[in-house]
């Protein structure tokens, strides 16, 4: 009941930190704006070079637009750690979270559900902008189907991807307990691997082998792959099929993650980096 | 009031050094400043080529070298008064003789040197990854090159100072503005001209942010062998953006700074 307690305490704090900084309806404009120029971005680089060889389709136009929104929730998580452990650092915070017994775990996990409860409207947001906007630019609608039963699927989808999410809150903030410079230089490289390696864009079988291979690890594809096949291919067997996979990965990397922050928090506190400052 | 042409100098090459050698005085700024421009130019680069349209590769790589320049504008530019503030060194600058704008012309031109060995890796990694066929015209890619930075730096010191009056805003105001900007000034595709999704109006609107121009000058000049007389016209609105950004961000600075000064929001710390 105090893990709960925990979690959902720092979860209150994360969504503070996050969309409280003005007045929420501001900020989740502000927080929007970004993910969804992105897809757009992205959306448009399709467009031009599909247009000019006379191989656009609504449906690969989907592809990217279900991808590339559903990346910026991936983005989103890889911030997670940096703002909550390295900046825990430098307010102060962090320090005192750990002197509680058994908290840094909670602490993050909570701060992760945080990111998912407030890149969930933003998905929703760039996904319906993006749709309307590129019908517009493009003269094509993208293929994608809104009903009840997608709307279930995908909702499924990002639930399941929590434990993946949260797991790589664990692994990045091993990391960030140690660093007291250069603390956004992994979360940029991982945010930027994962764009390439998580099929957000392309099929992984772009990629030269092996590195083809690496996209099949990563448990964020299958979350790419559930979303296309509720939203665009409406298959429940393609969807079952990413979803047992995103289930199986997200457990193994939450592991993972559990035993790397924990022997990290180890190694920090007997060499004095919970407390040190990044200035 | 008259200027000391040798005071504003030293001040100018005093913070461009401290930019330039805390960059290569520490080589892992390298690695730092390459993640967001190589990894998004890759994405996209790899996106072109999916679509079986390799030969744009090119314009995504070239994306990414800019990308870094806008990312160093936004974030080592626009944003750094802020910090300055928040650790302190503002109040310093306000306290000594030294003047503002050589400051952050000093800031500029060390930024430039300091985002050249990540630009240049964005390059080479992409040029032997995906073999781009380029076709430059080097005078004019070298011109191009040239306004486009000036006028993106001058483009920072206005944002600069008009951070100034903000405080964790603006942190949140350039993690907003990045992305619409790559979208409307064509980071990865043409966004004007022949090629463009966007309607005429909004090209238009699009034509106002010199990175639209100068990405589009230098697809013309890399990937088409455009000559100068091909982009003279993208040229002379650079020249002009860059003065008038120039002249604008210096008014406002003096402006905010004096208001600053009397409500006394130009020292209050966030630690």
């Amino acid at each position: 009941m105090r893990v709960i307690r925990s979690i959902l305490a720092s979860a209150w704090m994360g969504w503070q930190r996050e969309m409280k900084w003005t007045n929420p309806a501001l900020s989740l404009f502000v927080k929007a704006v970004a993910p969804t120029a992105a897809v757009l971005s992205a959306a448009a680089v399709y467009w031009f070079g599909s247009s000019f060889i006379g191989l656009f389709t609504p449906e690969r136009l989907a592809y990217i637009i279900v991808g590339a929104s559903m990346y910026s929730q991936v983005a989103a998580y890889t911030y997670v750690p940096t703002a909550a452990i390295t900046e825990g650092k430098w307010s102060n915070l962090y320090p005192q979270v750990y002197i509680t017994p058994t908290s840094s775990i909670p602490y993050l996990a909570g701060r992760c559900l945080a990111s998912f409860a407030d890149s969930v409207p933003v998905i929703v947001i760039s996904l319906a902008v993006s749709y309307y906007v590129s019908y517009a630019l493009f003269g094509s609608p993208p293929s994608i189907t809104i009903s009840l039963t997608s709307v279930f699927m995908i909702g499924g989808a990002l639930v399941l991807s929590i434990p993946a999410a949260t797991a790589l809150g664990y692994l990045l903030g091993s990391y960030s307990i140690f660093v007291s410079r250069f603390e956004w230089a992994l979360p940029s490289y991982v945010s930027g691997l994962l764009m390439i390696f998580s099929e957000a864009l392309f099929p992984a079988n772009i990629l030269p082998y092996p590195l083809s291979l690496i996209a099949e690890i990563v448990p964020f594809t299958y979350l790419m792959r559930a979303s296309r096949a509720a939203l665009i291919y409406n298959s429940w067997s393609m969807y079952l099929n990413s979803m047992q996979y995103l289930a199986l990965g997200g457990m193994v990397f939450l592991l993972m993650g559990l035993v790397a922050f924990r022997k990290a928090e180890n190694s920090a506190r007997v060499k004095g980096y919970i407390d040190k400052k990044v200035m | 009031m008259q200027v000391d042409f040798n005071l504003w100098y030293r001040t100018m090459y005093s913070r461009a050094w401290v930019r330039v050698r805390s960059t290569y005085g520490e080589p892992v700024w390298v690695a730092v400043n390459l993640a967001v421009p190589l990894l998004s130019s890759l994405a996209m680069a790899l996106l072109y080529r999916s679509t079986g349209l390799s030969r744009f590769t090119g314009f995504a790589i070239l994306g990414g070298v800019m990308l870094a320049f806008w990312g160093n504008v936004l974030w080592s530019m626009a944003s750094q008064f802020n910090w300055d503030k928040e650790t302190g060194i503002f109040e310093i600058y306000l306290i000594s003789p030294a003047p503002i704008t050589a400051i952050l012309v000093g800031m500029s031109l060390g930024g430039i040197l300091a985002t050249v060995p990540s630009a240049a890796l964005v390059t080479l990694i992409g040029w032997e990854f995906f073999s781009m066929s380029a076709n430059p015209s080097w005078m004019a890619v070298f011109l191009t090159f040239i306004l486009t930075l000036a006028s993106l730096y001058a483009l920072g010191m206005l944002l600069s100072s008009l951070y100034l009056t903000y405080g964790r805003e603006a942190e949140s105001l350039n993690n907003a503005i990045g992305e619409p900007i790559n979208l409307l000034a064509g980071l990865y595709f043409p966004s004007i001209g022949t090629g463009s999704p966007f309607p005429f109006a909004v090209q238009i609107i699009a034509s106002f942010i010199p990175l639209t121009i100068g990405m589009d000058a230098l697809r013309k000049s890399v990937f088409y062998s455009g000559g100068v007389e091909a982009i003279w016209l993208d040229l002379l609105v650079l020249a002009v953006m860059a003065v008038v950004l120039l002249f604008i961000g210096d008014r406002a600075l003096k402006i905010l700074e004096e208001r600053g000064r009397r409500e006394g929001t130009l020292v209050v710390r966030l630690r």
